[in-house]
């Protein structure tokens, strides 16, 4: 990339002989904002490392005597930063971005459960009354092998193999059993 | 030019900036850094800090202090305080005017924003004349826990004092900036701020040069003060006055004050204070005054508890606590901050002028030339949840408390009506879940959508908090690409245009207003001196030779004569010749005392004597 305002050649995001920054994108992708490839095993220290890195190019207090054009622009990098940070950070928004490309679920519209799961999930519920123990062991269990299911999913496509097409399914289910396990009596 | 940074406070202010790579508070002409965050108006204009508070309680109404707790308020949050105050809120006369406060002295009108910006005008005029370059940009500092109403009326006081507003700073995290870049220390650290009026606390991190502040919490109704208004509750109850006022109540507070700065070394005093027609007399342990406090300083550990739990840490994993604001010298407050923690903590820098100093060092870094630390960073968070309010008043969150700023949401609306071309938006600050219970930020209307069905239109809207935690709004109709006219008024109440002729007409005043500046502070400093050398003649005739009786009255008369005909010049030297004439009466009252001390008086009568003695 060239540097809109010196045309010299960029290696960062800030470019190294005029201190320019380069333009925001307008539809940001989350991973490459940071600097990172597209993976769903991430450590949130290195996200953070990462995020740390880049803002300190970005962030709109670096432009503080600078036109009105270039803060603009660092205040919105260091927002679209921000974004990533915190979606790139949860393991279940990680996962949904990288299957979606859509920082958080639709409110409507998301992938259709089987009547099976939800059925189960309904008895679960019915029966957390009376058996409290037994059912968080049980939905412990559903949610181990939905963990277990991603992570293969995700080790298998981070190898190049098979595709992320059943995640928001998988995510689907995952926040049915996180909400029960939440609402259990403690 | 450099960059100047101020810690503008509920009880006082200061001004600091970074010369020769250190950080340094600027002093007045008597080696103050505090500016008392007091403004007196008088007939002939403003009078700041000291000299203000100079018998306050003689001027109660006129007076204005603690005006910080009704930045960004309306009269309707106001009203509850409105009781406790030793001057008067005007009645708004319609709705617009219920938005902001405005305090009723003598036959004007002021708000808050206004008397901030004498303070801060006071303070720019001190830089001024510190700094041989001129002062460049400043960088005020807010509570944590400022809205976005209440950072957007520091920001425009800073305007209408005439200085080019570079950032607004969060004070614990000025306080942070203060310790890691005089320490370069690494690590989490929790940050204690217990001021006048105000309770913060945040929790940051320090890791490669970027200071992160986790999360942050607190209370903007909680302070120093309101242990004063305890205190002087009980003062005044023992003397039997009820629904004390004005002069009074002022006098109360004052007495009450100095008790609890009293019993930050002492175990027990005696409070003497005259409240209008009753003498008041009371004696307070610090036992007394534990258990009195103790309630309010619990609160501020609830919303420690708060904090900590934002960052997902415990107590144990601080590695430091930083405690600023001079209420944070309360005893209690120290030994129930050291328990919670359980670690001492840090005050290797003056609580008071902990903040300016962080502040000086932002303001230094953000010239971009920075001495100090050309690789430090800060990270500040938005400290409530921005939200809209949706059908049935509930709130739908769009920026969640602790995210970091700046940081942008978007949200897209549609209509309900066919040929429907405006929406009606709300955004609300705060974490209740109904929209009434949260603070009001805006009401605009997303004008000029194309006529179409109902529910076609895609007008989105993009939130975007800065890095000063302050909120702007942008509308884009998606089918036409249309920007959309958003009118957003700010809910508290000062449009721009307001803002702009209030700068105006304190540009045309600006001159007349340093003659006359002078003129005031030379008039109060006079009228201080003679009251303090009639009170010592009426007390202590005996000690005074009768020559140097009429030497005395003989400047008296003339000093009283130049103060009628408002002669400055006058004014300030016959001010200093008064003092040099009553040196030796002075002198002699105070040997005597002494005298009076080593015929067996406590040694607590004494020195109120010694200091009543104040020529």
């Amino acid at each position: 990339m060239i540097c809109w305002k010196c045309h010299e050649r960029l290696s960062t995001l800030r470019c190294a002989s005029c201190g320019a920054l380069a333009p925001p994108p307008a539809q940001p992708e989350l991973f490459g904002a940071l600097g990172l490839d597209r993976r769903y095993h991430l450590d949130a220290e290195v996200i953070d490392g990462a995020w740390r890195k880049r803002s300190k190019d970005t962030h709109p207090d670096r432009f503080a005597a600078a036109s009105a054009v270039e803060r603009r622009m660092a205040l919105q990098w260091t927002a679209t930063l921000n974004e990533a940070r915190r979606v790139l950070r949860d393991p279940v928004t990680r996962a949904w971005y990288l299957a979606t490309g859509k920082p958080h679920p639709a409110e409507t519209g998301g992938p259709k459960l089987s009547p099976e799961f939800l059925e189960e999930i309904f008895e679960l519920r019915m029966a957390a009354d009376d058996a409290p123990a037994a059912v968080r062991d049980t939905a412990a269990q559903l949610r181990a092998r939905l963990d277990a299911d991603l992570e293969d999913l995700f080790s298998r496509w981070e190898r190049g193999e098979g595709d992320l097409a059943p995640v928001p399914e998988r995510l689907s289910r995952l926040k049915y059993v996180d909400n029960l396990l939440r609402e259990l009596p403690a | 030019m450099s960059n100047i940074g101020i810690d503008l406070g509920t009880t006082n202010s200061l001004v600091a900036v970074v010369m020769g790579g250190r950080a340094r508070c600027l002093l007045d002409d008597d080696g103050h850094a505090i500016l008392p965050s007091a403004v007196r108006y008088t007939a002939e204009g403003t009078v700041v800090g000291f000299a203000a508070l100079d018998d306050a309680a003689g001027h109660a109404a006129t007076t204005l202090t603690s005006v910080k707790r009704f930045m960004g308020r309306s009269m309707d949050e106001a009203r509850a305080e409105a009781a406790q105050l030793h001057y008067e809120l005007a009645p708004p006369d319609d709705a617009a005017e219920e938005k902001v406060v405005r305090i009723q002295v003598g036959e004007r009108l002021v708000t808050p924003i206004e008397v901030s910006a004498e303070i801060l005008k006071a303070l720019k005029e001190r830089a001024e004349e510190c700094l041989l370059g001129g002062v460049g940009g400043a960088v005020i500092t807010v509570p944590a826990y400022f809205d976005d109403a209440q950072r957007q009326a520091t920001r425009d006081a800073g305007r209408l004092a005439g200085l080019n507003v570079l950032r607004l700073l969060n004070e614990p995290t000025a306080a942070a900036i203060a310790y890691g870049l005089q320490e370069r220390s690494q690590g989490t650290f929790a940050i204690y701020d217990l001021g006048g009026g105000t309770f913060d606390i945040s929790i940051l991190r320090l890791e490669d040069g970027v200071f992160q502040v986790l999360s942050t919490a607190g209370d903007t109704h909680l302070g120093g003060d309101d242990f004063d208004r305890l205190i002087a509750e009980r003062l005044l109850q023992a003397a039997g006055v009820v629904g004390a006022r004005g002069g009074a109540l002022r006098a109360a507070m004052e007495a009450a004050e100095a008790a609890k700065r009293a019993l930050t070394d002492a175990d027990s005093t005696e409070i003497n204070a005259q409240l209008g027609e009753v003498t008041a007399a009371l004696t307070l342990t610090r036992a007394e005054l534990d258990t009195l406090i103790r309630p309010l300083v619990d609160r501020t550990l609830s919303a420690c508890k708060q904090a900590l739990s934002d960052a997902q840490l415990s107590p144990s994993q601080i590695d430091g606590v930083v405690l600023v604001g001079g209420s944070t010298r309360v005893p209690l407050v120290r030994q129930v901050v050291q328990e919670f923690f359980g670690r001492p903590p840090f005050s290797d820098i003056d609580p008071d002028q902990v903040v300016a100093i962080g502040a000086a060092m932002q303001a230094d870094i953000l010239s971009g030339e920075s001495e100090l630390a050309e690789d430090v960073l800060l990270m500040d968070v938005v400290p409530l949840s921005l939200g809209l309010e949706t059908m049935g008043g509930v709130v739908e969150k769009l920026i969640w408390r602790c995210s970091p700023i700046p940081s942008s949401a978007s949200q897209t609306f549609t209509t309900h009506v066919d040929g429907q071309t405006a929406v009606a938006i709300h955004v609300v600050q705060g974490e209740r879940e109904m929209a009434r219970d949260n603070r009001s930020l805006a009401r605009f209307k997303l004008g000029g959508i194309p006529p179409m069905p109902a529910g076609l239109p895609r007008v989105e809207v993009q939130f975007m908090v800065d890095a000063n935690g302050i909120l702007t709004v942008t509308a884009t109709e998606q089918y036409t690409g249309k920007q959309s006219n958003i009118e957003v008024v700010p809910s508290y109440g000062l449009t721009d245009e307001q803002i702009e002729e209030m700068l105006e007409t304190s540009i045309d005043a600006a001159e007349t207003d340093v003659d006359e500046r002078l003129l005031v502070e030379a008039k109060v400093e006079a009228d201080q001196i003679l009251r303090a050398v009639e009170k010592a003649l009426a007390s202590d005739a005996a000690l005074v030779q009768e020559d140097e009786l009429s030497r005395i009255q003989a400047v008296v008369t003339d000093l009283k004569s130049a103060m009628d005909a408002q002669e400055r010049k006058k004014i300030s030297d016959l001010s200093k010749k008064l003092d040099e004439v009553t040196a030796p009466f002075a002198q002699r009252r105070i040997e005597r005392d002494l005298q009076l001390a080593l015929q067996g008086q406590s040694a607590l009568e004494v020195a109120e004597r010694l200091d009543r003695s104040t020529i």
